[in-house]
């Protein structure tokens, strides 16, 4: 492997975290001792009272009453290591964060340089100069034909349009209604009677 | 008499270990005269004691743990069915043979009654250590040999030995992935990124 990438100092942070975590793993060890000797006396005071000897055995829970406080006290001593411990690699990262922020705020005002107003302006105003020249040219292209050649066009699209109507007519079939083969029927039900008339008196209305 | 595996009782882990059908041969446990025999046998051995020793996470065998029952290697060391044990003898033997093949070594050394077992190498070591500290997003931070070897999660590196977990640092501090910082109270590591990936 290449190992073009340094290693990053050690600095005073680092040691300083790597004492507190050294010393919590001391207290860690510590709390096991502690366990340890809880469960011993516990043993030692079950024995004496197989054996009869009461005191004894109040004397071994007393000792393990004591080491029980011991440990309620590490493990307070434990959550303050540990609590500091987070504390600084927390503000490690709160460090580090603010280093990006700066950095990219600087970015970014490297950027506003080139975007100053001025530039802005002018690069509009350009814009704006070459859209109209565009506007011109193509106004100059749409007038060249002359008023004599524009009425010779409209000629032929009417002609053209006079053409296509013909050749329709030609073409469509004429389609009219078929003689009725029946008598007409004179008698109609009574019932369509109204609908008529009310189909006759919509349009009248004035 | 035919051979079978035999899974072990599981006792108080999840899954029992599956004995090969070699372990229900008698012959097995027994030392051969023909050199060409035993070779096969000691291959056999190491194979199921450096399988037998990543199915527990076990890492240190003694010469000591075939003369007397009740240790961690009972299950294959003894089988009771076909009443047969492997003998001392035998097992440095084959621990010794073991030593040759770079799959474990004499812990402390100059002895041969006690051996760190390289279930994984150390170069695979080192990559499983980089990897859990990768994966739990613990690159950057300064951590305590303690902390590894002893996390409050269990890790695939819960009980390495102290000697194992120090070759794997040191391989990876070979290729900047890891940097060992010393105060004066003992030591500490920090994982790097690394190029590996790259």
């Amino acid at each position: 492997m290449g190992g073009g990438q340094s290693v990053p100092k050690i600095t005073k942070q680092d040691r300083a975290i790597l004492d507190l975590k050294l010393q919590r793993d001391k207290v860690k060890q510590y709390q096991k001792k502690i366990q340890a000797v809880l469960d011993r006396e516990h043993e030692i005071a079950k024995q004496y009272l197989v054996t009869g000897q009461k005191d004894r055995a109040l004397f071994a829970l007393r000792k393990r009453k004591y080491q029980e406080t011991l440990l309620a006290k590490t493990d307070s001593q434990l959550e303050n290591l540990e609590q500091l411990v987070s504390t600084i690699e927390f503000s490690l990262v709160e460090v580090s964060v603010i280093h990006g922020l700066q950095q990219g705020s600087e970015v970014l005002k490297e950027i506003h340089k080139e975007l100053n107003i001025e530039n802005v302006e002018k690069i509009l105003d350009e814009t704006a100069e070459a859209r109209e020249l565009q506007r011109e040219v193509g106004n100059m292209l749409a007038n060249s034909l002359s008023v004599e050649d524009e009425e010779a066009v409209q000629v032929e699209l009417r002609v053209l349009q006079g053409e296509t109507l013909a050749e329709q007519e030609v073409h469509e079939p004429v389609e009219l209604p078929s003689v009725p083969e029946g008598l007409p029927v004179s008698a109609e039900p009574e019932e369509e009677q109204p609908a008529e008339e009310r189909q006759q008196r919509i349009p009248m209305p004035a | 008499m035919s051979l079978s595996p035999h899974t072990t009782p599981s006792g108080n882990l999840l899954l029992g270990f599956l004995l090969p059908s070699i372990h229900a041969a008698p012959p097995f446990f027994t030392q051969q005269p023909n050199p060409a025999t035993q070779a096969i046998v000691t291959e056999q051995w190491s194979r199921l004691i450096l399988s037998y020793a990543r199915h527990r996470q076990l890492f240190t065998v003694r010469v000591e743990d075939a003369e007397v029952t009740g240790g961690e290697w009972d299950e294959i060391l003894r089988n009771d069915r076909i009443n047969r044990r492997l003998r001392s003898s035998h097992l440095a033997y084959i621990l010794e043979q073991m030593a040759a093949k770079n799959q474990l070594v004499y812990d402390p050394p100059k002895q041969s009654r006690s051996a760190l077992l390289y279930w994984r190498t150390p170069e695979e070591w080192a990559e499983v250590l980089h990897e859990w500290a990768s994966t739990t997003g613990q690159l950057n931070t300064i951590l305590t040999f303690y902390e590894i070897i002893e996390p409050p999660v269990p890790s695939p590196l819960s009980g390495i030995p102290m000697q194992i977990l120090r070759k794997a640092i040191h391989i990876l501090t070979k290729t900047n992935r890891a940097q060992i910082i010393a105060v004066a109270d003992g030591e500490g590591v920090r994982f790097l990124p690394g190029n590996a990936g790259k």
